[in-house]
């Protein structure tokens, strides 16, 4: 792995962050138009060393905690760049981008340099599947974002301190977005569920085995689609923000947790 | 010899009451022709323009000021209508030089305004410059000072904040309005009531393009016609609850001592709406609306009191960005002023240099003249030279006057009595 070029891409993550904050803070125009550029800027040099990292090892490099880590912060920062449209979404980017910095430098800490991959995983799934997986999760990271800034737009309503509105998008907008944002993420997860499934039965012969990740994204999965139903039914606003929250607080939680304390398959060794 | 002063002679709603103004007012034409009438009648003064809004009438005038009588000013601008001079001396104040620059700035750039930051004013100003400048009344000073104020209310409105935050209720509403819903081009206001305050409100919704406007009035008739005027629709009072559903943005102001709306009507009504945001707001004393509507989820309700204190953030906000501003101004008066003195400084070195070529031009004639044998070569060292001693002599003298600070400054003076550059020669 190219350390220099990972510090690099981590330097102008921290840059973007600082730009937006700064953005949002002092409503300077100048940082809202550096902010997007240094963002992308970073992603295509992060492009790069992904790209790199993983023709040396034959296989997309998702393969490590650390790679995972990596790739979650390069969708994450491109689904932002995706997403930016309207001036007053900077908002989001002064979230998400330094989720981006710190998953980034998390995966730097906890670098331990490329691994081999156990010949039973070499397969054409295992980048659909993580790929799939980590897209539908950043997804989730960004409608978890735009829910933060609905119920903190919210409750300065409610209480009858609205802000700056040329710094903040309008409630609609933010509603409208993590539906948007839901309704990509759920196809996302339940592909990506589909295809580990798939991956798994060619590998070890088994669809399912009860694992605690495959449980964990199963009960993400049943939060998601409910949310999507609830949706369809009324649940806007407040309460679907709320529950973008919960249901990323969850994940946040299956993600880490699994790859921490129960090392299993998805763990930081595969095959084990 | 002349010294241009630049002087502004003017009331405002800081100096004199509405009264006086509104019978001093000039619309556009008016004031092209007493500019013109002041150039003609008052003695010195080589440049003016008028200024009327209805918080002020001023004079921005440019000439020798010890010839201008403010009293044959005064005469002018009451043109002929019947108003004690006396009376609208004692409310004028006079701005001269530098202050008198500083205030045009400051009006261009709505520091002096009723309504501090408003953004109409530059417009007025321009408009104002305009006339002066079709009625040939301006000239190369006025030019100047009004475009220097106009770059100064540009900078004022793009690097502060001071026009940023909306200042009266219905335009806090529509703001608010607008930090909810996307656009209001889809959306529906109800007006309930026909209080002055709501019709602002409506007013103000529908110039910022809200989809449709309902009226409900108790006189139905009164709703009626509100509608024809704003091109909305009347619904009957007595049907509101079948009407409330369809709002988005629901604008209470009747005089009822009891609540219109329960915290039961909205959320029924939000429930019908599949909990679309709804948008209250409570123009009424005593107050139209449950305040408990507020904590339904996704409505959200403001009253007046809740509109003023987001009026008073705002002001408060406006009154920050205002020192920013006047930093901005006096930047920009440096700038004009360096130019507008050099303006005085500059015709003493031209007519010093001027003088003196022709002196140096006339003896080498003369010369010439009697010393005919001279070769090309001997006539052109002859020439150097010459012009070689003016140039040493003067050089001391103009690099003393391009370091002076002011118009009416000692060596100015000095250098246009000793040189003989007033005289006629």
């Amino acid at each position: 792995m190219d350390w220099a070029l990972l510090g690099i891409v981590l330097v102008l993550y921290l840059v973007a962050a600082g730009a937006f904050v700064a953005y949002l803070a002092t409503g300077r125009e100048r940082l809202r138009t550096l902010a997007p550029l240094v963002l992308a800027s970073a992603a295509a040099l992060h492009a790069l060393e992904i790209a790199g990292r993983s023709f040396a090892v034959g296989h997309i490099a998702v393969a490590t905690f650390e790679e995972g880590l990596s790739f979650l912060a390069f969708s994450l920062a491109i689904l932002y760049l995706l997403v930016d449209r309207a001036n007053a979404l900077a908002v989001l980017g002064g979230v998400i981008t330094p989720l981006v910095a710190v998953l980034m430098g998390m995966s730097l800490v906890v670098s331990s340099g490329a691994t081999e991959l156990p010949p039973a995983l070499r397969s054409a799934w295992l980048p659909v599947h993580v790929t799939l997986a980590f897209l539908g999760n950043a997804v989730f990271a960004l409608a978890f974002a735009t829910s933060l800034v609905y119920v903190f737009e919210d409750n300065r309503l409610k209480a009858k301190k609205p802000g700056r509105r040329r710094l903040l998008p309008s409630l609609e907008r933010l509603d409208d977005l993590n539906y948007r944002l839901l309704s990509w993420g759920f196809p996302l997860l339940t592909l990506g569920i589909v295809s580990g499934a798939v991956w798994a039965h060619f590998a070890w012969g088994r669809f399912w085995s009860w694992e605690a990740r495959e449980i964990w994204s199963l009960v993400t999965w049943t939060l998601y689609a409910l949310l999507l139903h609830g949706r369809s039914v009324g649940w806007r606003g407040r309460r679907a923000a709320t529950l973008t929250i919960f249901g990323f607080a969850v994940l946040l939680v299956s993600f880490v947790s699994v790859n921490v304390f129960f090392p299993g398959r998805h763990g930081g060794s595969f095959g084990s | 010899m002349s010294l241009r002063k630049l002087w502004l002679l003017g009331l405002s709603h800081h100096s004199a009451p509405v009264e006086l103004r509104e019978r001093l007012a000039l619309d556009d034409a008016t004031a092209g022709e007493l500019a013109r009438r002041l150039l003609e009648q008052v003695p010195g003064l080589e440049e003016c323009a008028l200024l009327s809004t209805c918080n002020r009438v001023e004079v921005v005038g440019c000439g020798d000021l010890g010839a201008a009588d403010p009293a044959a000013v005064v005469g002018i601008l009451r043109n002929g209508r019947p108003l004690n001079d006396e009376e609208i001396r004692r409310h004028l104040y006079l701005h001269e030089d530098r202050a008198a620059a500083r205030h045009l700035f400051r009006v261009a750039s709505s520091l002096d305004s009723m309504v501090l930051g408003e953004p109409q004013i530059l417009g007025q100003v321009k408009g104002f410059y305009e006339t002066a400048v079709r009625a040939g009344t301006a000239g190369v000073v006025l030019h100047r000072v009004f475009h220097k104020a106009f770059s100064a209310a540009k900078r004022v409105r793009s690097e502060t904040g001071i026009g940023g935050r909306n200042v009266s209720v219905s335009s806090v509403a529509v703001e608010l309005a607008m930090q909810i819903f996307e656009s209001l081009s889809e959306k529906t206001a109800l007006l309930i009531g026909a209080g002055k305050m709501a019709e602002l409100a409506a007013r103000q919704f529908r110039d910022r393009g809200i989809g449709g406007l309902m009226f409900a009035n108790r006189t139905f008739d009164r709703g009626v016609e509100l509608a024809r005027e704003l091109h909305g629709t009347p619904v009957p009072f007595e049907e509101l609850s079948r009407y409330l559903p369809m709002a988005d943005v629901v604008i209470g102001s009747t005089a009822a001592t009891e609540f219109l709306l329960t915290e039961a009507d909205v959320q029924e009504a939000s429930r019908l709406r599949g909990y679309r945001p709804t948008f209250l707001i409570d123009l009424g004393v005593p107050r139209n609306f449950d305040p408990r509507i507020n904590d339904l989820r996704n409505v959200y309700l403001y009253d007046i009191d809740d509109l003023e204190s987001v009026i008073g953030e705002n002001r408060e906000e406006r009154g920050r960005e205002a020192a920013r501003a006047e930093e901005i101004v006096s930047e920009e008066i440096e700038s004009f002023w360096r130019w507008f003195e050099n303006l005085e400084v500059v015709p003493t070195i031209v007519g010093l240099r001027d003088k003196a070529a022709r002196i140096c031009r006339r003896e080498l004639d003369r010369t010439f003249g009697a010393l005919k044998h001279l070769g090309d070569d001997e006539r052109k060292s002859i020439e150097a030279m010459a012009e070689a001693i003016v140039n040493k002599l003067l050089h001391e003298p103009i690099a003393r006057l391009k370091r002076v600070q002011r118009p009416d400054d000692e060596s100015v003076i000095l250098a246009r009595r000793l040189f003989g550059l007033d005289d006629d020669d």
